[in-house]
C-alpha cells in the first residue's frame, strides 16, 4: 500500500488542489480522522496479524470513495482525481485492479499476492462464495476481508 | 434478523414452595395453584421475581439472565417459542436460510457477522411504525414477541429504548382502548357472559397490558444484521446469545386472583395477543393473504423513491459524500420519508441515483455560474469582517477557516490586493463612495439590471465589485432600489419555461406527500380491521371451549345420575333379598 494519508493536505509544498476539491474536502477530512484513529488504535489485545486491518479498511473505503466519484458518478474532474492519487488520498494500484474484470471488489493488493500467503495461492477471500463449502465464514488474514470475489 | 436470546436450561426447576401444586390447563399449559391462598398463576412460584411495579432497570442483562435462566416460563416469549415449536416442528426453518451475509469489500459498522449462526425459529410477522419515532418500528414476531427496530441503524432492541418509549406507550394505550371496546362487543355477542364479567375482562387485560409495558423495556440489542432479511421475512431465527433478560412478569401473577377455566381462556387470549399472533394464524390458516404491516399496502415505488429523494434534498445532504456518512450521521432517520423504502439496499440504491442526479445538476449549475465571480463571497466577507484596524496577515489568519478564504479558485495575492483596495475605500468620504456606486449601476447592461431585478438577485458583476461593498447596506440599498425603479423592463427572454418546470416539480411533490399521508392512514385502518377480526376469531374460540366444557359437565351429570340409579337398584336388590 502506498503512502497513506491521514489528516488533510499535510504534505508540505503540495500544489493547491484543482477546482472541485471543496466539494469533497470535508469528507476527505473525515476519512483522514478515521485513518489517524485506525493508525493510533491500541493494538495490545489484538492478534498481531489483525493490527493493521482497520488501516486497510479505511484505505479501502477512501480509495473506493475517490474511485466512485471519478468513475461511477463522474463527480470530480480528471485533474482533481489525479491530484488525489498523487497526494495519497486513494491507492492508484488498487483502483487499477478494480477496473479489471474479476477484481471489481478486491479488498487489498496483498490478497492477490501469492508469495506472501501461506498456501502459495491467492487469499481465501478471493474464492467466490459459491465455491466455498456451505456457509463457511471466512475472514482473510491479510486485511480481515470476508470475501471480495466479483460474483459475491 | 431476529435472534432469540433464549437459552434452554438443563437445570431442573426448583421445588415448589409449600401450598403450591402444579396443574395442566386444558390447553396443555402448565399452571400453578396455591390451595391456601386460592392463587393461580402460569408462572412457576419460587423463582425470584422483582415486584411488578419495579421500573425497568438498565441492569446487566447477563447477570439478570443467569438469575432467571433456571426457570423457563411461558410468560417469556422465548420459552413460549420453544413450547410452541415442540408442537409444530414445521415451524423450524432450515439453518441455510440464514446465509444472507453478503460478502465483498468492507462494510460499514454494525455488520454483525461475528455473531454465532442463529438457530431459526422465529421471524418477524408484522410491524407497526412507532408514532412520533420514525423510523423506529415495532416488530411483532411470528411467535409473538416484539422488539423495537431501527431500520436506519439496523438495530433491534427487546427492551424499548428510552427515546421511543413514549411512542410505544401510545401504541399500547391505543391497543388497550381497542381491546377494551372489543371485549365489550364480545360481551354483547355472547349470551353466557354477563356485563360485569366482560368489564372485568377488559380491566384484567388493561392491567396485564400495563404489566407487559413494564416488562417489555429491556435494553438488549437483538441484532444489527442486514435488513434485507427483514424484507423477505425469509431468514429469521434464534441463536444462543445469552444476553436477553427474560421477561419477568406473568400477567397471571399480576392478577393474583383465583381463576377458572374461562379466565384461563382469557389469559391465553391475552397471551396470544401479547405474542402478537396474527389473525392469519388464528383463523383462516392462510397467512399469505394477510398484509404484512405497511408493506402489504400498495404504494407506488416511484413515489417512495421520490419521497426519499425529497428527504435527501431537504436535509441538505452533500451528494459527494459517501453513503456511510448519511447513515453514521443519522439525521434523516427520524423523518417519515426515511421508512417509505423498507430496506437499506433500496435506500442506498435511491441515494446512489439521487447523488448522481444532484452532482449532474450541480455541475450544470456551476457551468452556468462559471462566469459568476468567485469574488462575490469574498467581497461579502470583506464587507462583514475587514477593518482598517487589521493588517492583511492578521485578517488572513483570523478568518482562515472561512469558505472564501479557502476557495481554491482565488489566490492569496488577489485576496490581499482586494483587501487593501477595500480598506483604502473605507477611508474615503461617503459622497465619493456614493458616486462610485452610481457609476457602477450605470455600467450594468439592461439584461443584467432592469426594473424586474430584486435587491436579492442583483447581477454578479455588481456583487463582485469592490464599489458595491464599500457602502453600508443601509445607505446603499435604498440607492440601488431607487435606481432600479428608474429602469425599463428586461429585454424579452424565454424564462417562462423554467417556471413551468419548477411548478410541475412542486405539484408532483405535493402529490407524493399526499400519497404518503394516505398510506399511513390506511395502514392504521388496516391494523384496526385486523384487530377486530382477531377479536372475533378469539370470541369464536372461547365460545367453542365453553361448549366443550358444557358438554363435559353434562356428561359428568349423566354419569352421576346413572350411578345413582345403579345404587338405588342395588339397594332394592338388598332389600328384597332374604
Ligand atoms: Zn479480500
Ligand atoms: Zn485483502
Amino acid at each position: 500500500m502506498p503512502a497513506i494519508r491521514s489528516l488533510g493536505s499535510a504534505a508540505r509544498g503540495a500544489k493547491k488542489p484543482p477546482a472541485g476539491f471543496e466539494d469533497i474536502r470535508d469528507d476527505l477530512e473525515v476519512f483522514g480522522i478515521k485513518m489517524k484513529d485506525a493508525q493510533n488504535a491500541p493494538t495490545n489485545n489484538v492478534p498481531k496479524h489483525q493490527a493493521q486491518w482497520p488501516v486497510f479498511q479505511v484505505a479501502h473505503q477512501r480509495s473506493r470513495y475517490v474511485y466512485e466519484l471519478y468513475y461511477d458518478k463522474e463527480a470530480i474532474s480528471r485533474p482533481l482525481y489525479e491530484w488525489l492519487l498523487k497526494n495519497g488520498y486513494a491507492d492508484a494500484m488498487l483502483i487499477a485492479k478494480w477496473k479489471k474484470q474479476g477484481y471489481e471488489k478486491l479488498c487489498c493488493l496483498r490478497c492477490i499476492q501469492t508469495k506472501e500467503t501461506n498456501f502459495q495461492s491467492t487469499c481465501i477471500c478471493r474464492v467466490p462464495k459459491a465455491q466455498l463449502k456451505d456457509e463457511q465464514d471466512v475472514q482473510c488474514v491479510s486485511c480481515g476481508c470476508r470475501g471480495c470475489a466479483s460474483s459475491d | 434478523m431476529l435472534k432469540s436470546t433464549y437459552k434452554p436450561s438443563s437445570a431442573l426447576p426448583p421445588p415448589l414452595p409449600p401450598g403450591w401444586s402444579e396443574h395442566k390447563a386444558p390447553t396443555g399449559h402448565t399452571y400453578y395453584y396455591n390451595d391456601s391462598t386460592k392463587e393461580s398463576t402460569y408462572h412457576r412460584p419460587g423463582a425470584q421475581v422483582p415486584p411488578t411495579s419495579q421500573p425497568p432497570q438498565p441492569s446487566n442483562p447477563h447477570a439478570s439472565f443467569s438469575q432467571y435462566s433456571s426457570v423457563p416460563k411461558l410468560s417469556d416469549p422465548a420459552a413460549a417459542n420453544a413450547f410452541l415449536a415442540q408442537y409444530d416442528p414445521a415451524r423450524q426453518r432450515p439453518a441455510q436460510s440464514f446465509g444472507q451475509h453478503g460478502r465483498g469489500g468492507y462494510r460499514g459498522p454494525g455488520d454483525g457477522r461475528d455473531r454465532p449462526r442463529p438457530q431459526p425459529v422465529d421471524k418477524p410477522k408484522s410491524k407497526v411504525p412507532i408514532p412520533g419515532c420514525e423510523p423506529w418500528i415495532l416488530v411483532y414476531t411470528k411467535y409473538g414477541r416484539r422488539f423495537a427496530y431501527n431500520p436506519a441503524k439496523n438495530a433491534s432492541y427487546w427492551r424499548m429504548p428510552e427515546k421511543i418509549m413514549q411512542g410505544v406507550l401510545e401504541l399500547d394505550i391505543n391497543g388497550i382502548k381497542d381491546k377494551a371496546s372489543g371485549a365489550q362487543a364480545d360481551g354483547k355477542e355472547k349470551p353466557g357472559t354477563t356485563g360485569p364479567e366482560a368489564k372485568d375482562a377488559a380491566e384484567v387485560e388493561e392491567a396485564e397490558e400495563q404489566v407487559e409495558l413494564g416488562s417489555d423495556y429491556e435494553e438488549v440489542e437483538v441484532t444489527d444484521d442486514e435488513d434485507e432479511e427483514h424484507e423477505g421475512g425469509e431468514a429469521e431465527g434464534d441463536d444462543q446469545h445469552p444476553s436477553k433478560r427474560q421477561r419477568t412478569e406473568d400477567p397471571a401473577e399480576a392478577m393474583a386472583a383465583e381463576f377458572n377455566e374461562d379466565d384461563i381462556a382469557d389469559q391465553l387470549r391475552a397471551m396470544g395477543e401479547d405474542y402478537g399472533l396474527d389473525p392469519g394464524e388464528y383463523d383462516d390458516g392462510n397467512p399469505d393473504a394477510w398484509p404484512e404491516g405497511a408493506e402489504g399496502l400498495p404504494f407506488s415505488d416511484a413515489d417512495a423513491r421520490e419521497l426519499f429523494k425529497d428527504l435527501l434534498n431537504d436535509y441538505g445532504t452533500n451528494p459527494y459524500s459517501p453513503w456511510e456518512k448519511l447513515i453514521e450521521e443519522g439525521r434523516v432517520f427520524d423523518d417519515a420519508r426515511y421508512t417509505v423504502l423498507s430496506t437499506m439496499k433500496a435506500r442506498k440504491d435511491v441515494w446512489e441515483e439521487w447523488s448522481r442526479e444532484r452532482i449532474h445538476i450541480l455541475k450544470e449549475q456551476r457551468a452556468k455560474e462559471e462566469k459568476k465571480d468567485p469574488r462575490i463571497p469574498y467581497m461579502a466577507l470583506l464587507q462583514q469582517k475587514a477593518s482598517p484596524k487589521l493588517y492583511w496577515p492578521e485578517f488572513k489568519r483570523k478568518y482562515r477557516k472561512e469558505g472564501p478564504m479557502r476557495d481554491t479558485s482565488l489566490n492569496d495575492r488577489d485576496r490581499e490586493k482586494w483587501y487593501r483596495e477595500y480598506i483604502n475605500r473605507l477611508k474615503q468620504p461617503q459622497d465619493a463612495l456614493k458616486k462610485d456606486l452610481m457609476a457602477l449601476l450605470r455600467e450594468m447592461p439592461a439584461r443584467a439590471l432592469n426594473n424586474k431585478v430584486l435587491l436579492e438577485s442583483l447581477p454578479s458583476q455588481m456583487l463582485a465589485d469592490v464599489r458595491y461593498i464599500s457602502l453600508d447596506p443601509k445607505t446603499r440599498d435604498p440607492l440601488v432600489e431607487a435606481y432600479i425603479q428608474t429602469l425599463g423592463p428586461p429585454p424579452e427572454e424565454a424564462e417562462a419555461e423554467e417556471d413551468e418546470a419548477s411548478r410541475k416539480a412542486r405539484e408532483d411533490r405535493r402529490k407524493r406527500e399526499k400519497a404518503l399521508e394516505e398510506r399511513e392512514r390506511s395502514v392504521a385502518e388496516e391494523k384496526r380491521r385486523q384487530r377486530r377480526q382477531l377479536e372475533h376469531g378469539k370470541a369464536a374460540l372461547r365460545e367453542e371451549e365453553r361448549e366443550l366444557e358444557r358438554a363435559m359437565q353434562v356428561g359428568k351429570k349423566g354419569l352421576q345420575s346413572q350411578l345413582m340409579a345403579a345404587q338405588e337398584k342395588s339397594g332394592e336388590v338388598l332389600v328384597t333379598s332374604p
